[in-house]
């Protein structure tokens, strides 16, 4: 061992949406900050399906999408509830949306992540790339540093904040975290396919840089819970599609072929074709809710973004929380700063800080639903395909009267699953995302 | 559009591999004893392969998400660890 | 017994050591290096028969890593001082830095507007004006060169830089072997197609490496943080006398026409073989071969 490392204010661990913001905030604030990222630089060991919401990015980096590299603004969301043959499509566009300063962005992260640590770095914080941090450094029950796994890798803090993603190695070597349930997290392959701008605006109707998300559900994740997605960059798609670890392992589905399937598609292939696939990725995505929620702050340490397991799949927000609960994050080092006070106490006010913000209570109210859908596979099949066939049977001009065929779909739904059941499920699927 | 194998997908990706494997299997006896051997299938890149009666660990296609160490998690026969800073995947696009 | 007589060995060993010390080589070694696109990773646009870089990384020319754990070698072994050079866009700095990671004792980015779009003549001129003026304040004994870089796959730049600067060149360097302080002559095995070569030359020389002279260490956290926080000094043309005509585009006679990705060959046919009737086979083989025109009856 050599001597005793260096020994900064604060370390961040990990260059993600959670710790970059973290950085940029404390070196701002005038705070002696290092971020530990094990890629080669910030963004290339990133994953995110990929839309990023300007407001809570705003709150980190005003003004950020004038200069950032992003792909485009959003201004249509459809959702498709898709049976092998059939879907069902929802879409809403506002013209709002295509003005400046817009809602939201598809985005690249390894892109976007590298702009943003250029950004920290210009704050004054120093980013050190290619270094694992593989465990934290206590002296007693205080953490004082990290160890990497580089020789004389050891980095002293009054404060490190573990933002290094959903496995968080970090917040599980002191105790903060226990091991994830498979059902509580998400597996998720994505491709980047590549399109023409122009065949891109025809497709999906839209022109300059205006994007389209499209979130599908049911067949897309073969009836398992979880759903896939459609989002237009620049040049290319982000394709991609996830499902619960847990119900992938029961039912021995591989997830590439859960990706090629969604492909294949009859009413997604359209949309890909002539694409060239350039990258393929996976991520896991935090499903528990507020559940799958660790310990959030110890002596010496806070946990931020997707290393605390925040995520909304509802919304399909992560990013936003993990920039939030970042903010937060820094409140609560600031103030323990001024008071020189590291102390978990000290720290706690974190946790305090966070349930009383939004991200807690959406967590709250969304809490049981990963667990209700998991245990209500109609939700991802039969109902699917009861709405499609039912839509089908409407819309098909076949001299049968309206009213019959009504009935008809009527009956067909109550034989298929019982009233009273198909009346709880309803309830129960309201009251876990009411 | 042109369908890819898995393997052709891997050579679109950025890798740098390292000389170790980041994966250890602890013990392939229990491997043997294993009857879902969820690793060979839940992992996107095929990194486990059951061949010759035991486990196979492909590395370097990695993508370092972590699916493995939760299914493995009951067996506890995984010391899984990130690649050293500076290898494994390079993501261009994220 | 070993030990004792170790110990007894020791007074010798320590003097030993002193006598290494005084009269080491004490080299000053120069390492070129270059940034470059991770040509793994470059695809060529089919359309547009133009390189697609968006999105790659940059990184040091895996030949100049060889050179770099060979100069931060010779540092170790003989003493003395190891230096970087890069010539290339402001943003090289970060090779540089990343370059002092691994235990050089300082870096020089050689960036001038004028220097865009420099061939290998007007390169191997610009570095070795540079080398030149560092010869000017230190003399220089060894330079050391990836054997080519991976987007130009030339091999030119480095022969090209000793025949300016009238060092002796070894090409294709496998390993040092030896420095000798008194006859001031540097040993190095080639490694050629088949063969290998040990050959000598006097100092100073200019060496081109490959890979099996080995890769610098994994760098220590402090080293890394130490090569973040260095500031790379930048030169400009004037600083080590040159003009604008003998580099760029102006200086540089070769210039790149067109880029584009070979023709996808296109599968062939397979003639049946049949074990028992050769001559069949050969006769539609034949047939084949008139029939496209390949040979003339």
């Amino acid at each position: 061992m050599g001597e005793r490392g260096e020994k900064f204010e604060v370390i961040v661990v990990g260059a993600g949406p959670a710790g970059l913001s973290a950085a940029y905030l404390l070196a701002k604030a005038g705070v002696k900050v290092a971020v530990i990222e094990r890629g080669d630089f910030p963004g290339s060991k990133n994953v995110m399906g990929g839309i990023l919401y300007r407001q809570p990015t705003e709150e980190i980096l005003p003004g950020f999408w004038r200069d950032a590299p992003l792909e485009r603004h959003i201004v249509e969301s459809q959702a498709w509830v898709l049976t092998e043959k059939a879907a069902f499509k929802a879409a809403h566009r506002h013209a709002a949306f295509g003005e400046e300063p817009y809602n939201a962005f598809s985005v690249q992260r390894a892109r976007f992540d590298k702009w943003m640590g250029q950004k920290v770095r210009e704050a004054g914080a120093l980013v050190v790339p290619e270094t694992v941090v593989e465990s934290a450094i206590m002296d007693g029950e205080q953490v004082v540093g990290v160890q990497t796994g580089r020789p004389d890798g050891g980095l002293y803090a009054d404060v490190v904040i573990a933002a290094d993603g959903v496995n968080s190695l970090l917040a599980q070597s002191v105790g903060l975290r226990e091991e994830i349930p498979a059902d509580q997290v998400a597996l998720a392959v994505k491709e980047i396919i590549a399109l023409p701008r122009e065949v891109i605006a025809d497709r999906f109707q839209v022109t300059g840089d205006q994007g389209v998300t499209i979130e599908l559900y049911a067949d897309s994740t073969w009836g398992m819970v979880g759903s896939a997605f459609i989002y237009t960059n620049r040049d290319s798609l982000s394709v991609g599609c996830g499902a619960l670890l847990s119900q992938l392992v029961e039912r021995g589905v591989e997830p590439n072929d859960l990706l090629e399937r969604l492909k294949a598609h009859p009413m997604v292939a359209p949309l890909l074709a002539g694409g060239e696939t350039r990258e393929y990725l996976a991520h896991l995505i935090p499903e528990g809710g507020l559940r799958g929620m660790p310990e959030l702050s110890t002596h010496g340490m806070l946990v931020v973004g997707d290393a605390a397991m925040l995520g909304n799949s509802m919304h399909r927000e992560g990013s936003n929380l993990a920039m939030i609960s970042a903010k937060l994050a820094v409140e609560t080092v600031l103030r323990a700063r001024e008071a020189g006070d590291f102390s978990g106490r000290a720290l706690s006010q974190y946790d305090r800080l966070m349930r009383e913000s939004f991200i807690y209570k959406d967590l709250r109210k969304y809490r049981n639903m990963a667990r209700f859908f998991e245990s209500h596979p109609e939700f991802f099949a039969l109902y699917p395909e009861l709405l499609n066939e039912a839509a089908r049977e409407m819309l098909t001009v076949d001299g049968k009267p309206k009213r019959r065929k009504q009935r008809e779909i009527f009956w067909d739904a109550m034989r298929r699953r019982k009233p009273w059941t198909m009346a709880r499920d309803f309830f129960g699927a309201w009251r876990s995302i009411a | 559009m042109k369908q890819l194998t898995l393997e052709q997908k891997l050579f679109l990706n950025g890798f740098r591999p390292d000389e170790e494997s980041h994966l250890r299997i602890i013990d392939q006896e229990k491997c043997r004893r294993c009857e879902l051997k969820q690793c060979t299938y839940v992992c996107p890149v095929k990194t486990y392969r059951w061949e010759n009666d035991q486990i196979t660990v492909f590395f370097e296609g990695c993508l370092e998400c972590g699916a493995c160490r939760i299914v493995c998690q009951e067996c506890e026969n995984l010391e899984w660890s990130y690649p050293r800073g500076g290898f494994g995947v390079n993501y261009r696009t994220g | 017994m070993q030990n004792q007589r170790w110990g007894e060995a020791r007074p010798l060993a320590a003097a030993l050591v002193f006598l290494i010390v005084v009269y080491a080589v004490m080299l000053n070694t120069v390492v070129c290096i270059k940034q470059v696109p991770d040509t793994t990773q470059v695809r060529i646009d089919p359309e547009t028969n133009t390189l697609v870089r968006e999105g790659i990384p940059a990184i040091i020319n895996p030949f100049d890593l060889a050179a770099i754990a060979a100069g931060v070698r010779l540092k170790e072994r003989y003493g003395g001082k190891c230096t970087m050079l890069s010539m290339g866009p402001p943003m090289a700095a970060e090779a540089l830095q990343k370059a002092l990671s691994f235990g050089a004792d300082r870096a020089v980015l050689l960036s001038d507007r004028a220097l865009v779009g420099s061939d290998t003549l007007a390169t191997s001129a610009a570095l070795a004006a540079a080398i030149r003026t560092m010869d000017g304040e230190e003399k220089v004994d060894v330079v050391l060169c990836g054997k080519q870089t991976i987007d130009g796959d030339t091999a030119q730049v480095g022969p090209g830089i000793a025949t300016r600067l009238g060092f002796s060149q070894i090409t294709y360097v496998g390993e040092i072997e030896s420095v000798d302080a008194e006859s001031r002559v540097l040993r190095a095995r080639r490694i050629l197609e088949g063969a290998e070569e040990v050959v000598e030359a006097p100092l100073p020389a200019l060496l081109t490496v490959v890979k099996e002279i080995g890769e610098p260490r994994y760098a220590s956290l402090p080293a890394v943080i130490e090569g973040l926080r260095a500031s790379v000094p930048v030169w400009g043309i004037g600083d080590v006398g040159l003009s604008v005509e003998e580099v760029g585009l102006a200086g540089s006679p070769t210039q790149v026409r067109r880029v584009f990705a070979p023709p996808e060959r296109e599968g062939g046919d397979i003639i049946a073989f049949d074990e028992g009737n050769p001559d069949r086979a050969a006769n539609q083989l034949l047939d084949r071969l008139l029939a496209d025109g390949v040979l003339e009856a």
